[in-house]
C-alpha cells in the first residue's frame, strides 16, 4: 500500500503539531495549512487521501472549504474529518453535502483522531 | 592505481545532529563560488564531500584528502584540531586550500568541517603532477578543470568559512529546536488524550448516578487509552473493613486473588504520594505472586487529604511497559474520581443525616399519637406504591414518598387532648383538627430541600368533590401529590386500629375506596389503587415491617451521635 496524504489545516499550530506528528508516526505523509484558503490551494495541488480541518478558521471556515473542494471535481472525492469547539454541530446537510465523515470535538484524543482516520480511509478504500 | 570513484557514506546522519541533506544544503550554497564542503571525523578519516562539487575536487582534492598516501599528511592538522579551535587554514596539499574549523557536539569534537578550494600553488607545480600521476588523471586535463575556478587567498578563505561556521551553527539550533518540538508535540498529545479523557469522566460525574457506574466507565476508559489487559477499583466502604474490587477487562484472575491484590494494593498506597509501578511482577517483595497471572503492575491511590479511599490499578500492558506518562495519566484520572468519591460521600451523608432527621420528625408526631404509631411511615410506602403503580417518575416517585412521610408533621401544632379524644370532636375540636395541613406546611416551609413537597401535605384532605379543606378545591386543580396522599392516607387509617374503633378488614376497606371514588378520590387514581389487590397489599405490609425494622436501627443510630 502507497503511503497516503493527509492534508491537515488549522489555525493554531500547536493542533497542528501534534495532528502532525501523531500521523507521521504512524507513516502517513502530512501536509499542513494554517488558514482555510491556504488548505484549499494545498487539496487543489496534492490531491491528498485525506483532509483534517478545523472549523474555525481566518478566511475561509472549516465548512466553507470542504463545500469548495467539494464543488471540483479534482477534488470532490476528498473525505474530511472536522474538529469542532465542544458542543458545537453541524447541520447533517451541511455535513452530509460536503464530504465530512466524521466530526471530532476538541480537546479530542490524538489517539481517538487516529482510529477514526484509519476508519475513514479504509471506508473508502472499501 | 586508479582511484575513479569514492565511496559516499551511506549513513543519514554523519554525526549526531547533522544529517546529510544538510550538508548537502550547505554545500550547495558554497559550490557556485568554487568551493567544496568536505567533512572528516575527529580521527581524520573523510565522512562527507559534496559530491555534486565539479571534477577538480572530486578527481584531484577529495581523493588527497581521502588517501593521506596520495599526497601530504593532513594528520598534523587533524592532530592540533580540538572543540575548541578557531578557523584554521590549512596549506599543506598540493594547489588546494583549505579552511578547517571543529564541528563541535555537546562540547566535544564531534567532526571537522573543511572548505576547500583552488589555491595559490596550483601551478602545476611539480607536486601537482606527482600527485597527478599518483592519481592517474592528465595533469593537462586537471588544468582545463581548474581553469575556471577563483583562486582562494588564506584570508578569503578564512571569510568563507566563517560564514559557513555560523550557517552550521544555525542549522544544528535548528534541527535542534526540530526535535524539541517534536518531543513537546508529543506531550502535547500526551496532554489532549489526558485532557480529553479528564473531559469524558466529569461529564459523567453526576452524583445521583450509581458510583459503581461511574467508575466502571472510568477503568473502561483508562484501560483504552492507556492500552492495558485489565484495569481494576477498590472503594472502601464506611460499614466494611477491606474494600470490594472490580477488575475489568480480558483478566481472568480468581475473585480471591484480585481481593488480595486490593487488600495489599491499600496497604501498599497508603502514605504514598506517587503511582505504585512494578513492570517485572517476578520476584517482586509484594507482588510476586502476582506474577503466576500478570506481568506488569500500575496503581494509584484515591485519597481524600491523607485518608486512602481507594485505589485504581492497571495490569499489564499490551505494548512496552508502564512509564512516567501512565502514571501521570492515572494520577491525574485518580484525582478527578477522588473529588468525585469525596462528594458522594459527602452528598451520602448529608441525604442520610436529612433523612434521618425526618423520620424522627414524623416519629415524634407519631408518638404524640401512641395510637396511629407507624402511620406517617406506612402513608409514605402507600403513596409511593400508587406513584410507582400510575408510572411516575423515578425522581416523583421518591419525592411523593417524603411527602407521605411528612404530610401529618402540623399535627404537632394540634393540643395532645383532640389527637387523643375518643369520643367525637365537637366543631371547635375539629376546627383545630383541619389545622394540621396547614401548620404542615408552614413548618416545612423554610426547609429548602422538601419546598417541592409542601403541595402534598397542604392537600392531603381535599376531597375530588371540592367538599375537603382547606381549599376546598376539587378534581385536578388538587395537586396529584395530595390526591395520592389523601388516598393513601384514608386506606391506612381505615387498616389499623384506632383509639375508637379496630382496625377493618382489607376487603371492607378496599369496598369502602371503590364507593368513594369520584366523591372522595380521584377515580383514575383509586382504579390504579385497586389494582394492587389483597395480595399486593399483604405484601406491601411485609416491607412495612421490614421498614420498620431498618428505622429502629436508624434511630439507635441517630441516638448515638
Amino acid at each position: 500500500m502507497s503511503e497516503k496524504t493527509i492534508l491537515v489545516a488549522d489555525d493554531e499550530s500547536h493542533i497542528l503539531h501534534v495532528v502532525s506528528l501523531k500521523l507521521r508516526n504512524a507513516g502517513f505523509r502530512v501536509l499542513t495549512a494554517r488558514d482555510g484558503q491556504e488548505a484549499l490551494e494545498m487539496a487543489q495541488a496534492n490531491h491528498p487521501d485525506l483532509l483534517i480541518t478545523d472549523y474555525h478558521m481566518p478566511q475561509l471556515s472549516g465548512l466553507e472549504l470542504c463545500q469548495r473542494l467539494k464543488q471540483d471535481e479534482t477534488t470532490s472525492g476528498i473525505p474530511a474529518i472536522m474538529l469542532t469547539a465542544r458542543g458545537y454541530h453541524l447541520e447533517p446537510h451541511d455535513t452530509e453535502e460536503s464530504g465530512i465523515l466524521r466530526m471530532l470535538s476538541k480537546p479530542f484524543s490524538p489517539r481517538h483522531l487516529l482510529s477514526t482516520v484509519n476508519e475513514v480511509l479504509e471506508g473508502k478504500a472499501a | 592505481m586508479m582511484l575513479q570513484t569514492l565511496p559516499v557514506s551511506s549513513a543519514k546522519s554523519i554525526a549526531p545532529a547533522i544529517p546529510v541533506s544538510v550538508l548537502d544544503n550547505l554545500a550547495a550554497r558554497f559550490r557556485p563560488g568554487g568551493l567544496c564542503l568536505l567533512m572528516l571525523n575527529p580521527d581524520g578519516t573523510l565522512v562527507y564531500h559534496d559530491s555534486a562539487a565539479g571534477l577538480f575536487f572530486q578527481r584531484f582534492c577529495v581523493p588527497m584528502v581521502q588517501y593521506p598516501d596520495v599526497s601530504a599528511h593532513l594528520g598534523d592538522h587533524v592532530g592540533r584540531m580540538t572543540a575548541n579551535s578557531t578557523v584554521d587554514v590549512w596549506n599543506s596539499l598540493p594547489g588546494v586550500v583549505i579552511a578547517a574549523f571543529p564541528y563541535v557536539e555537546k562540547r566535544k569534537l564531534a567532526g571537522i568541517m573543511l572548505l576547500a578550494a583552488k589555491g595559490c600553488t596550483f601551478r602545476l607545480g611539480e607536486e601537482v603532477l606527482r600527485v597527478c600521476s599518483r592519481l592517474g588523471i592528465d595533469g593537462i586535463w586537471l588544468n582545463q578543470q581548474a581553469e575556471e575556478l577563483p583562486i582562494y587567498g588564506d584570508e578569503a578563505i578564512q571569510r568563507q568559512s566563517r560564514l559557513l561556521l555560523g550557517m552550521i551553527r544555525d542549522q544544528v539550533r535548528l534541527a535542534g529546536l526540530e526535535g524539541e518540538l517534536d518531543s513537546l508535540s508529543g506531550q502535547l498529545a500526551n496532554t489532549y488524550e489526558e485532557l480529553s479523557l479528564i473531559y469524558q469522566l466529569s461529564s459523567g460525574m453526576r452524583i445521583n448516578r450509581r458510583s459503581q457506574d461511574f467508575f466502571k466507565q472510568a477503568c473502561l476508559d483508562v484501560m483504552e487509552v492507556m492500552g492495558v489487559r485489565g484495569m481494576g477499583v477498590a472503594i472502601r466502604h464506611a460499614e466494611k473493613p477491606t474494600p470490594e474490587p472490580v477488575l475489568y477487562g480480558s483478566m481472568s484472575l480468581p475473585p480471591g486473588k484480585v481481593h488480595r491484590l486490593s487488600d495489599e494494593l491499600m496497604q501498599a498506597l497508603s502514605g504514598r504520594k506517587s503511582p505504585l509501578l512494578v513492570n517485572n511482577l517476578v520476584g517482586d517483595k509484594t507482588f510476586g505472586w502476582l506474577s503466576d497471572y500478570a506481568k506488569q503492575l500500575i496503581a494509584v491511590p484515591l485519597q481524600r487529604e491523607d485518608e486512602v479511599l481507594g485505589c485504581l490499578f492497571g495490569i499489564d500492558k499490551l505494548v512496552g511497559e508502564f512509564d512516567s506518562v501512565d502514571s501521570k495519566l492515572l494520577n491525574s484520572i485518580a484525582n478527578e474520581s477522588a473529588i468525585y468519591l469525596e462528594n458522594v460521600m459527602l452528598f451520602d451523608d448529608v441525604h442520610g443525616l436529612m433523612m434521618g432527621l425526618l423520620h424522627s420528625l414524623t416519629s415524634a408526631v407519631d408518638a404524640k399519637d401512641a395510637y396511629t404509631c407507624g402511620h406517617s411511615e406506612r402513608v409514605a410506602l402507600l403513596s409511593r406504591h400508587l406513584a410507582q403503580e400510575i408510572k411516575l417518575s423515578e425522581h416523583d416517585v421518591e419525592r411523593i414518598y417524603m411527602a407521605g412521610l411528612l404530610h401529618d408533621v402540623g399535627k404537632i401544632g394540634v393540643p395532645e387532648a383532640v389527637l387523643q379524644k375518643t369520643g367525637k370532636l365537637t366543631a371547635e375540636e375539629f376546627e383545630q383538627m383541619k389545622k394540621h395541613p396547614e401548620i404542615g406546611a408552614r413548618i416545612l416551609h423554610d426547609i429548602k430541600q422538601v419546598k417541592d413537597i409542601l403541595p402534598g401535605v397542604l392537600h392531603h384532605h381535599e376531597r375530588y368533590d371540592g367538599k375537603g379543606y382547606p381549599a376546598g378545591i376539587a378534581g385536578e386543580n388538587i395537586p396529584q401529590m395530595g390526591r395520592i396522599i389523601c388516598l393513601a392516607d384514608c386506606f391506612d387509617a381505615m387498616t389499623s386500629n384506632r383509639t375508637y374503633r379496630k382496625a377493618l378488614p382489607l376487603e371492607v376497606a378496599l369496598s369502602e375506596i371503590r364507593r368513594c371514588s369520584g366523591t372522595q378520590f380521584d377515580p383514575g387514581l383509586t382504579e390504579a389503587f385497586l389494582r394492587t389487590g389483597c395480595d399486593g397489599f399483604r405484601e406491601l405490609l411485609r416491607d412495612w415491617e421490614h421498614q420498620t425494622a431498618r428505622l429502629a436501627d436508624l434511630q439507635m443510630t441517630l441516638r448515638t451521635l
